[in-house]
């Protein structure tokens, strides 16, 4: 404290130290001093020399007060000092009080001095980090002077603040919580600050847009009061303009985000408009900006349109054609409310035709383009107020067919209506009023109504005006044509040959009535080919263009201005390279140029209003091919011409080739339908076919059962009954066959198990007799061989018949088939004779199949007879074997007959000695008793056994 | 268009894997083969409709390039939604997930919903990275997985849609603080509001939706 008040107290008294040695002092106590309370006095210190001593604190204290910021962080009172004296060295604007009494050369050095100190400070990217950390020490003495810190260095170097800001994690973010800042000061310096980081940098926008930005501005104009806030309100705007200007991200964020909608309560002033502060005007001059930076001409066409779209469904146009039609709103106002009105308008079909349908509230109510077109030819209103109006009628009629018929409509004379003033009788005022701007404005309007229209230019030709009493009514283009050559303004002349160039172009009617002037060939040559003066440069470029035009889009109509003719003279009278030369006189203009930029005319004064920007994409698009038109020599041309010969030549061939290609594809045409109705008629036959083939069916079965009930009867009577069937008996017969080979088969295999069983029998037979026991009956089986044979017998005659009848079913069977073809229908085609005959083959073949199966049946029937014939006379030897057995049988049964009764005798003897002997007491063992005894141990053995 | 709910999504992952063809393929269903290189960011919004509520979803599709890192991490913290992006057919694009997901977590809020993509499915002749992979890696990183083809569009409006679903899901649950505006969720201007006599009728079918 002591040094302190020995530094304020030497300037008092004593001898004075200089400014740097103080400095020089503090600084070191500001380095050295370990006690906080020291170095905080001294940087105090220092901020209350730095806007003095600036220069000085600034080269000797900068590293000691960013050391301070790096070190101090706990105290929040320094650090707010350290800033403060920080912000006084780099900022540049609070010189502003001494301006007065200092000159410019003094600015220019503190100027410099901010952009020094700010380089020094910037060397190291980590200071700006560390200014945006201490944004986030909530205290009002660090964070206040901090973002008026970083606001100045934005603004000495803007680049490269911003380079470091982005790339520090979260360095946007954080700069944007300043907005939500209760401090009303830091907010709104915060504003500041943001409006100095989004300065021309797209990718901060986005970040701030991305972190709410459109959100949190629009609540505080909100809470601002909009139009009527102060300051902040502006501040807001500025902000805004600048996150959207040239950024359709983020305008299509806004767009999207309903943001538009939000915009329409700010235009809602009312009639009421006692006060209008310079402070609303500013307010609502940025609000009608904002909106025109979304429909903005040089954005694409999609985002536009689709802004242009929620303007008019949110109400936002509506509401600035009230402001429009509304009394007491200031001049620049409204002359910006036209211009924003224009870019809502312009080339939206929807829009365009709402604002044409817009009344001013006079009594009686005329259309709002009416009133808007009498001040345009109103000298008296401003003359930017003038070019609004023009800007507002070609955004009207910009891409509007309908809204530029309804214009030249009003100059028709079958629509003109005498009692009101019509938007075509403004023009015409304009166009030949006395005010060459009106001349001028009326022009260019004109024009626009003919822009890419053919209809209207051809249209336009019928208008008739009446001049002077007594003489004849004169066309709208002689009137035209008439006041260029009288040598009027520059200004009036550029404004009638942009529009005579706009009508004749492209449309060789208007040539041809312009050229049947007599007068105007020669005035343009003449214009052309005299050496006038640099004012009348552009004049010579605007009447080269128009004879330029009558070549190019000559039909040849009119003989002694036929394209040749043109040129010819174009080669005598002016010389083919002065006139190009005069032709690029337009482009060569100065102001040609700045028209060519954008559509909206804004000129610095009424003099330079001269180019369209309309017109310049005319000059651009026709400059080049009238060029080459008029250096075409003759000779070119007709080679041109031949070449254009040969290609109509060729155009004839092909149309030739066309035109047979054509017939061709009418005949296929025709093939193809006749090829369909006869699938359809094979369809049908198809059909019928199938229908016959179940009807065949049907017989079939019919027959069969037939068959099976008469068959039991007689075959014969089946035959008959076939014989009466026409349709499809072939095949009932061929299963009819088929059924009887089936048959037969049966048979033959009941034939062969037969002769197995029989083979079995005879086998058993002969081991029977082999054996010699128990005599068979032979007889027996002979006579079962016999009525075997008899039944193979009966069955190969059965067979026979059977192949017989087969035989004569088949011949039937061909017969029918012949029969069934020649009364086919005639109405059949060979399709069906082929699949008939087809599956007829596929019968024979299956016929000829059975014959041979039939064959081989009959032969294993010879066979089996042969082995019936061996087992016969096999039989018979066994028989004659049988007959000896027997008779020795026979024998052995006599002799073992008296072997019997000898046994039975000497049994009788054998018991009447038994009985002697047990009547003389002798024991005698009776066999029987023995016999019974053995009987019962073997019972008593088998239940043992079952038991276990 | 008024909407229950507003969420904030980003589109991240290398340069080249087809971002911004999913957000054109989402917001204006269709693609287009040459596209220039996102400098920055590119906004995109589209309106969807998730358990009968309109939610609307506003997407900034990032940069891939490496030295537009910087400006893309400002964009991680206000997201509630990150799509991120590789091609099936480039590995390297896959092998870069990890750095990316790194970079995500570090700036992002803890509850951001990130759905890894797998795009470019139309080039099944040309891939590299198997679906399993992508699966797996989602898997082990509590991520939701799709292949998508911004081309043939198979998929783009599932991506955008489950990925809001699962943002859905975490605000009934509660996870999600939806009075803070920074999660990168708002809620709609209507929503708490509307028993209001004027829209009577209209707010009691919003009530009635709520209710499901």
């Amino acid at each position: 404290m002591n040094f302190f008040r020995g530094v304020m107290g030497g300037q008092a008294a004593g001898p004075q130290p200089s400014g740097a040695e103080t400095i020089q002092k503090l600084c070191d106590r500001v380095a050295s001093s370990t006690l906080l309370e020291d170095r905080r006095d001294a940087v105090r210190a220092l901020k209350s020399l730095s806007k003095k001593y600036r220069m000085e604190v600034g080269t000797q204290a900068m590293e000691h007060l960013i050391n301070i910021l790096q070190t101090d962080r706990s105290d929040s009172e320094i650090l707010g000092y350290a800033l403060d004296t920080l912000y006084n060295l780099i900022c540049n604007d609070e010189e502003e009080e001494q301006d007065e009494s200092e000159d410019e050369a003094m600015q220019k050095q503190s100027d410099d001095l901010g952009a020094q100190f700010t380089e020094q400070f910037i060397q190291d990217p980590e200071h700006i980090t560390l200014i945006l950390s201490l944004l986030e020490e909530f205290d009002f003495h660090v964070r206040w002077p901090g973002v008026k810190l970083l606001t100045a260095l934005l603004k000495n170097q803007g680049v490269q603040v911003q380079g470091i800001i982005l790339v520090s994690p979260m360095g946007v973010s954080r700069l944007m919580d300043l907005l939500a800042d209760s401090r009303e000061v830091i907010r709104n310096d915060g504003l500041l600050l943001l409006q100095q980081l989004t300065k021309s940098n797209a990718a901060i926008q986005k970040i701030v847009a991305f972190e709410s930005a459109f959100e949190r501005l629009l609540d505080i104009i909100t809470e601002e009061g909009s139009s009527d806030g102060g300051i902040v309100v502006e501040d807001c705007l500025l902000l805004l303009l600048n996150l959207l200007k040239n950024n359709s991200s983020n305008q299509n964020f806004f767009k999207e985000g309903s943001y538009i909608q939000r915009m329409k309560p700010w235009f809602e002033v009312g009639d009421d408009n006692s006060g209008w502060s310079a402070q609303k005007v500013t307010n609502l001059h940025l609000m009608l900006q904002l909106v025109r930076v979304m429909v903005s001409p040089v954005n694409s066409p999609g985002a536009s349109a689709s802004c242009q779209k929620s303007m008019y469904q949110c109400g936002l146009l509506q509401q600035l054609c009230t402001i429009l039609m509304a009394t007491g709103v200031p001049a620049d106002i409204l002359t910006e409310t036209i211009n924003t009105v224009s870019e809502v308008i312009r080339g939206s079909q929807v829009n365009q035709d709402y604002f044409a349908s817009v009344n001013a509230p006079s009594n009686p109510p005329r259309p709002a383009i009416v009133v808007l077109l009498m001040s345009m030819v109103n000298e008296r209103q401003p003359f930017v107020l003038r070019c609004a109006v023009l800007y507002c009628f070609q955004c009207f009629l910009y891409k509007n067919q309908k809204g530029q018929g309804e214009i030249v409509a009003t100059l028709l004379p079958s629509t003109i209506d005498a009692n009101s003033i019509s938007a075509g009788q403004l023009l015409c005022g304009g166009l030949f009023s006395a005010d060459s701007l009106s001349n001028w404005c009326a022009s260019v309007a004109l024009a626009h109504a003919l822009q890419d229209n053919l209809t209207q230019k051809e249209q336009l030709l019928r208008v008739q005006l009446a001049t002077s009493l007594g003489k004849p009514p004169v066309s709208l283009l002689q009137q035209c044509t008439n006041i260029l050559s009288q040598g009027s303004k520059v200004q009036t002349r550029v404004g009638l040959l942009m529009l005579l160039c706009t009508w004749i172009n492209n449309c060789p009617i208007a040539v041809t009535h312009f050229l049947h002037n007599q007068e105007n060939v020669p005035f343009l040559t003449a214009q052309i080919s005299e050496n006038l003066g640099e004012d009348e440069r552009l004049v010579q470029g605007l009447c080269a263009l128009l004879l330029g035009i009558c070549i190019f889009y000559n039909d040849n109509s009119l003989e002694n201005y036929t394209k040749d003719k043109l040129k010819q003279l174009i080669e005598k009278r002016i010389g083919k390279e002065n006139f190009v030369e005069k032709l690029g006189f337009i482009t060569k203009h100065e102001l040609y140029s700045r028209a060519a930029q954008k559509p909206q005319p804004v000129f610095l004064s009424p003099e330079q209003m001269l180019f369209d920007h309309e017109f310049t994409k005319l000059v651009k698009e026709l400059e080049g091919v009238i060029t080459k038109a008029v250096h075409k020599s003759s000779e070119d041309e007709k080679k041109e011409e031949d070449v254009k010969k040969t290609l109509e030549q060729h155009d004839n061939i092909v149309m030739q080739y066309k035109d047979l290609i054509r017939e061709q594809d009418a005949q296929i045409q025709e093939l193809k339908e006749q090829v369909a109705t006869m699938t359809s008629q094979s369809e049908q036959m198809q059909t019928t076919v199938t229908q016959q083939l179940s009807q065949i069916q049907q017989h079939k079965d019919q027959y069969n059962i037939i068959k099976l009930k008469l068959g039991k009867d007689s075959q014969s009577q089946a035959n008959s009954q076939a014989d009466s069937q026409v349709n499809g008996l072939q095949t009932e017969e061929l299963s009819q066959l088929r059924e009887d080979l089936e048959e037969l088969r049966q048979q033959h295999t009941l034939l062969q198990t037969q002769l197995s069983d029989k083979d079995a029998l005879i086998n058993t037979l002969r081991s029977e007799t082999a054996e010699g026991s128990a005599a068979s009956d032979n007889t027996e089986m002979l006579k079962e061989l016999d009525a075997l044979r008899s039944q193979v017998h009966s069955q190969a005659t059965e067979i026979d018949q059977m192949k017989t009848e087969r035989q004569e079913l088949l011949r039937k069977a061909e017969a029918v088939s012949s029969e069934a073809v020649s009364s086919s229908d005639g109405s059949l085609d060979a399709a069906k004779m082929a699949e008939v005959e087809s599956r007829l083959a596929a019968q024979t073949s299956e016929t000829e199949r059975l014959k041979e199966e039939s064959k081989s049946l009959s032969k294993s029937r010879v066979d089996l007879d042969q082995q019936l014939a061996a087992a016969t006379s096999t039989a018979a030897i066994l028989q004659t074997e049988k007959a000896q057995l027997q008779t020795e049988v026979q024998e052995s049964k006599k002799e073992q007959d008296d072997l019997l009764m000898l046994l039975a005798d000497q049994d009788q003897k054998i018991h009447s000695l038994k009985l002697k002997l047990k009547a003389l007491g002798e024991p005698v063992d009776d066999e029987d008793d023995l016999d019974a005894r053995d009987q019962t141990d073997d019972d008593e053995e088998d239940d043992d056994e079952d038991e276990d | 268009m008024a909407y229950a709910y507003l969420f904030k999504y980003i589109i991240i992952g290398d340069t080249g894997v087809g971002k911004s063809c999913l957000l054109l393929q989402f917001t204006d269903k269709r693609f287009q083969p040459v596209h220039d290189l996102t400098i920055g960011v590119e906004f995109g919004a589209r309106m969807i409709t998730i358990d009968g509520k309109q939610i609307k979803l506003q997407i900034w599709d990032t940069a891939g390039q490496e030295s537009f890192r910087s400006i893309t991490r400002s964009y991680y913290r206000g997201a509630a939604g990150a799509l991120l992006v590789y091609d099936i057919t480039r590995r390297d694009t896959f092998n870069h997930l990890t750095t990316w997901l790194e970079d995500a977590r570090q700036h992002s809020n803890s509850n951001m919903v990130i759905m890894l993509i797998g795009n470019k499915s139309d080039l099944e002749s040309r891939r590299e990275v198997k679906k399993e992979e992508g699966e797996a890696f989602a898997r082990e990183h509590g991520l939701i997985f799709m292949e998508t083809s911004a081309k043939t569009a198979s998929n783009v409006e599932e991506a955008f849609i489950n990925t809001a679903k699962e943002i859905y899901e975490k605000i009934q649950e509660g996870v999600f603080d939806i009075n803070n505006e920074a999660n990168g969720i708002k809620i709609g201007p209507q929503h708490p509001t509307t028993n209001s006599t004027l829209s009577g009728n209209q707010g009691g079918q919003q009530a009635g939706g709520g209710c499901c």
